[in-house]
């Protein structure tokens, strides 16, 4: 029987309480250290929520990141943080890579506090990153997603795999709106070298047609939000793991366990592959509380529909 | 031959001065903010300093009346900053408002508040959920216009949030309970398109007609979503005409940090709007006397569309602290002069500057007012 997991890879929400520190640090109301403290606080929840939940990998929710792109923006030469721009399907925004010239190359991999390696069980936690070909399709400036894969992603990726990370979740969100040249992307994808299990997600949107192009990737995993993407889309048999968003991290609305795990049970009919249970995206998306609450209903979702194994 | 005159405007928000906001807040007001109510009114020429600063001097406790009249000087001074600026059309720069999406669910019955999310870095805005159908009764921005009109002999343009903004912005409890999962993507269209009219027509609309009836006549719809989802700009577009229908006044509308070319064709179907008011300036560089515009590009697209409105040109980047030459505005006027023709351009700054203090506002609007002046010299040949 396929293996089934469940995990919240991606930024998580931000509490109540971190969020008014960061405006009272904005205001001169508070100082960094107030910050971190509160940030370690809601490290240790987010960690708990997941242990609760029962998920198979943990995820330390990259809580001081910015936006999915900006500590490659700052760590890499050859980039820096750009304009402002809208991300696509989400009302939230992000500072465009901004090309400089200089082929892009990571200074050094990003340790802590970007990943909180000393707070993750070792081979055992999921960590998440920018496609290469998302984050040179978003830059401002001409960016060649395989170069982003051999100077910047690939050198973190080798890092990931020597500190204990057990797969790497590319977050891929320049495949939508017509953009399904699938060529670069597999080629930067083979530039990546990546000695971990690789899953490409595409978050918050329908990718119903690119599926049948994703499959010949060269990666472990693909993930679907399945809050756009109708299920018939999916190519069967499906051939390799499948991240199946099945929480709705862009709404509010809590899912019931027992329907996810009903889904879960069809996707099991067409799959080769393993069954991992995610959320469509960044929990980020909705306030904590309610994140909180996606964590523990997808850990019971992943739960009912092990024991009905 | 008739010169050529670019009219200018702010977009809508400014920052609300501490005294304003502590007041309301219930926190005490400082010695330092009735000194700053002092400083900024006898800068911008505002009637009754005295009564405020006096007002402000008790500190705390201020009583529901005395927060009235603290509201009305903070619009009082919005809107003579952006007349020192030298606008042409001003509004209050929304000091009555909590944040443009929260200020209209929050007169709306139907919505739930469910919390904070982040926006960008360590900007955040509280988000609601839609649980039944959305419903305004009556107009609730009233006082807040009729406050303007009185006090200022400038045009009004009175800027309302958007029906589409409003549904992207908000979660779905309602529309979308059914068939959310594992639903057919016409399910969910017609869950988003029954939402955004529901909205346009009963949230919306009874606001602004309630507003053109009281005799407001220019309506900005703010759509900063517009482009979120390129494949429903066609309800962004429905939205607007929904919100529109028997409004009899100028209609426009403000979208921003957008992906402009998702608008084409959809846009040819809006009814009878004025203007589209856009954000370019954050995407531009700030070299001067360039022939290249990388940020302005986009114009090309418009002006081969059959769309043939007026194009309020962001020529101010509200991000950034940086004080815009005058001569570097010139130059985005002159370079969209160029792509469309002077009179489809009117002057705006890319949105609203609430993020921004009053000092850093003053000086990008002056900038922006005397870099239109520039470049009517230079077009109209007396440069």
């Amino acid at each position: 029987l396929p293996e089934i997991r469940s995990y919240a890879p991606g930024i998580y929400a931000r509490s109540e309480e971190l969020v008014q520190a960061t405006r009272d640090l904005d205001r001169g109301r508070a100082t960094e250290e107030a910050v971190e403290e509160r940030r370690e606080s809601d490290l240790r929840s987010f960690l708990d929520a997941q242990r609760e939940a029962g998920l198979d990998y943990l995820s330390d929710g990259l809580l001081n990141w910015q936006d999915i792109f900006r500590p490659f923006d700052e760590a890499a030469r050859g980039l820096e943080p750009g304009p402002l721009t809208r991300f696509l399907n989400t009302n939230t925004f992000y500072r465009a890579p901004a090309v400089t010239g200089e082929a892009p190359k990571l200074v050094e991999p990003l340790g802590e506090p970007y990943f909180r390696i000393g707070d993750l069980p070792r081979n055992r936690w999921v960590a998440t990153l920018p496609s290469p070909h998302a984050l040179a399709v978003s830059a401002s400036g001409e960016l060649e997603p395989r170069a982003v894969a051999e100077g910047v992603l690939g050198p973190q990726v080798r890092w990931l795999a020597g500190n204990g990370c057990a797969m790497v979740v590319l977050q891929e969100t320049a495949l939508f709106g017509g953009r399904i040249d699938v060529y670069p992307l597999s080629d930067a994808l083979d530039a990546l070298q990546s000695p971990l299990p690789v899953a490409l997600q595409l978050p918050f949107g329908d990718s119903g047609d690119v599926l049948g192009e994703l499959v010949e990737l060269d990666v472990e995993a693909l993930g679907v939000d399945f809050y756009a993407t109708d299920l018939e889309a999916l190519p069967r048999p499906f051939p390799k793991t499948l991240l199946a968003g099945v929480v709705d991290a862009r709404n509010s609305l809590l899912e019931e366990p027992e329907a996810l795990a009903d889904l879960g049970q069809q996707l099991l009919e067409e799959l080769e592959g393993e069954l991992h249970l995610v959320p469509n995206g960044d929990l980020q998306f909705v306030p904590e509380k309610i994140a909180r609450q996606k964590v523990l209903r997808l850990g019971e979702a992943a739960k009912v529909l092990k024991e009905e194994q | 031959v008739t010169e050529i005159r670019f009219v200018t405007r702010e977009i809508g928000s400014l920052a609300k001065p501490g005294w304003r906001v502590k007041a309301i807040a219930g926190r005490p007001v400082e010695e330092g903010d009735a000194e700053d109510a002092r400083r900024w009114g006898e800068r911008l020429g505002v009637e009754g300093v005295e009564e405020l600063t006096e007002l402000l001097s008790k500190g705390q406790d201020f009583t529901d009346e005395e927060k009235q009249r603290i509201r009305d000087y903070a619009a009082l001074y919005g809107i003579r900053l952006l007349e020192r600026a030298g606008l042409d059309v001003v509004y209050d720069g929304e000091q009555r408002r909590s944040e443009m999406y929260d200020h209209a669910v929050r007169h709306a019955k139907g919505f739930a508040t469910r919390g904070t999310v982040r926006s960008f870095d360590n900007k955040y805005y509280t988000k609601a959920a839609v649980v039944e159908r959305p419903l305004v009764e009556k107009a609730y921005d009233l006082e807040e216009f009729e406050f303007v009109r009185s006090h200022t002999d400038r045009t009004v343009k009175v800027p309302f949030t958007g029906a589409y903004t409003i549904v992207d912005w908000s979660y779905d409890e309602h529309y979308a309970r059914d068939g959310a999962l594992l639903g057919s993507a016409a399910q969910r269209a017609q869950a988003r398109r029954d939402f955004g009219l529901d909205v346009a027509r009963d949230v919306v609309r009874p606001n602004v007609a309630g507003l053109v009836e009281a005799g407001a006549g220019w309506v900005q719809i703010d759509e900063p979503a517009a482009t979120t989802r390129p494949d429903e700009v066609p309800l962004v577009v429905e939205a607007f005409n929904a919100t529109r229908e028997d409004v009899d006044a100028r209609a426009s509308m403000h979208i921003c940090f957008s992906d402009y070319n998702s608008l084409f064709p959809n846009i040819e179907a809006l009814d009878d709007c004025y203007e589209l008011q856009l954000e370019f300036a954050n995407r531009d560089s700030r070299e001067l006397g360039t022939k290249a515009r990388p940020g302005y590009d986009v114009l090309k697209k418009f002006a081969e569309s059959a769309w043939d409105g007026k194009i309020g040109l962001g020529v101010i980047d509200i991000h950034t602290n940086f004080i815009e030459p005058p001569e570097l505005v010139r130059d985005r006027i002159l370079y969209a002069a160029r792509v469309l023709g002077p009179d489809r351009i009117e002057v705006n700054t890319d949105c609203g500057l609430r993020t921004r203090t009053w000092e850093v506002s003053l000086e990008k609007l002056k900038n922006m007012v005397e870099g239109a002046r520039l470049a009517e010299k230079e077009l109209n040949g007396s440069s």
